[in-house]
């Protein structure tokens, strides 16, 4: 078993004890995912005092909501991170502000590998960078700001300076492509 | 409306999994997802996937008060006969009380006062000194926390000094998270005041080479006492 299975095993095993009313371990399952999840919802909300206070809710419906993890649905970890993007885009939607920053696909190639190529990547979340990387640069980048940046249709149409049918078209011959890549 | 053609159908759930429709059209896409069983695990792999993308990003140190805000609202924040107990603050300045005590008592063979001090504090947040680093007259150095910190466990931190740029950092080891370190002269070598003392996360045991490899976590200059 490889780093990241272990760790994605003993958050699903930490969050089944948290359904059990075990503190200890819940401390520790916040010791081990919320540093990346902080650093994500900073990369979301472009601010410190916004992406704690989206971590805090998630974590605190995590305690009160932890019987309702099914580990056959998925890790513990893509759970975590379903609840705090939605946290993320509520506050994003409620505001009108929004920053297009520092995306990490700046220096990938584009486009990249052969999805054939990506096959070989050892696990599902190198897979997906690598399918990401086989995308032309105006699909992948679109893509990439609607996950890191939580921005609609109508916000990357603007910040890019593209017409919204346009975004719309390229984000979904993206997220196909990415499909293809990813065998779903 | 949730379309009949299966392709269509993927795509919506591609979309929804990234957040690009508005709040109703989400919560229509959640009820159709809560029936419908295939669907939702789609959603699951996409979002199993998305995973991969999220690990890109660097870990960003937690501060203390983050967690203590989640306790508190969760309900699981120890009670305040607890908190004594458990505070690693408390013991760390019952600890600090004795060893006074016992530096008075001891009188001629108390430690020389520092001469110079670093406060170390995390990059761009001057408000929130991390650790501080005492250098003796005779050239030891105390590496002591002020803050709770938690790193991802998968990572080390390690400390570092630049004494001459040209000859760029040297590493002064490993810290324990939230341990106080004391290194002694023969390896710090000459401390010159607006001297930079670092601490990076690193892999596990460290930077592979003789440089830092990763984020810097807190930073501060020698300053001369």
């Amino acid at each position: 078993m490889d780093d990241i299975s272990a760790d994605l095993e003993a958050g699903n095993a930490l969050m089944q004890a948290c359904a059990g009313g075990d503190r200890q371990a819940f401390h520790q399952l916040y010791l081990n995912e919320a540093p990346r999840m902080l650093a994500f919802a900073r990369r979301f909300t472009g601010e410190s005092a916004c992406a704690e206070d989206a971590l805090q809710d998630t974590f605190v419906q995590v305690w009160k909501n932890a019987h309702r993890f099914r580990h056959e649905r998925g890790s513990a970890r893509a759970w975590l991170y379903g609840l705090l993007r939605y946290r993320l885009l509520n506050q994003q939607r409620r505001s009108s502000r929004y920053e297009v920053g520092h995306l990490p696909d700046e220096s990938w190639p584009d486009p990249g590998l052969s999805p054939e190529q990506c096959s070989l990547a050892d696990n599902d979340r190198k897979v997906m960078i690598e399918c990401l990387k086989t995308l032309r640069l105006e699909r992948r980048r679109p893509i990439l700001m609607a996950y890191y940046m939580g921005l609609s249709y109508e916000q990357i149409a603007d910040s890019l300076a593209v017409p919204l049918g346009t975004i719309k078209s390229r984000i979904r011959s993206g997220l196909k492509g990415l499909q293809e890549c990813l065998r779903l | 409306m949730i379309p009949d053609d299966p392709q269509e159908r993927q795509l919506l759930i591609a979309e929804h999994v990234l957040g690009l429709h508005d709040p109703q059209r989400r919560q229509e896409i959640d009820a159709w997802l809560a029936q419908d069983e295939d669907a939702s695990r789609l959603a699951g792999h996409w979002q199993e996937h998305w995973l991969g993308a999220a690990e890109l990003l660097e870990p960003a140190p937690l501060p203390s008060r983050l967690w203590r805000r989640i306790a508190r609202q969760a309900g699981v924040a120890p009670s305040r006969w607890q908190w004594v107990w458990q505070s690693p603050v408390v013991w760390r300045t019952v600890s600090a009380s004795l060893l006074v005590v016992v530096a008075l008592l001891l009188g001629p063979l108390r430690q020389p006062a520092p001469v110079y001090t670093v406060i170390l504090q995390a990059p761009g947040e001057a408000a929130a000194p991390g650790w501080r680093v005492t250098v003796s007259a005779s050239g030891d150095l105390q590496l002591i926390p002020l803050q709770e910190v938690a790193y991802p466990r998968q990572h080390s931190v390690q400390f570092w000094t630049l004494q001459d740029p040209a000859k760029g950092p040297r590493s002064l080891g490993l810290v324990e998270r939230g341990q106080p370190v004391v290194i002694p002269a023969s390896q710090v070598g000459e401390v010159k005041s607006g001297q930079l003392f670092e601490l990076t996360l690193e892999p596990p045991g460290g930077s592979p080479g003789d440089r830092p490899t990763g984020p810097v976590l807190f930073i501060g200059r020698a300053v001369a006492l």
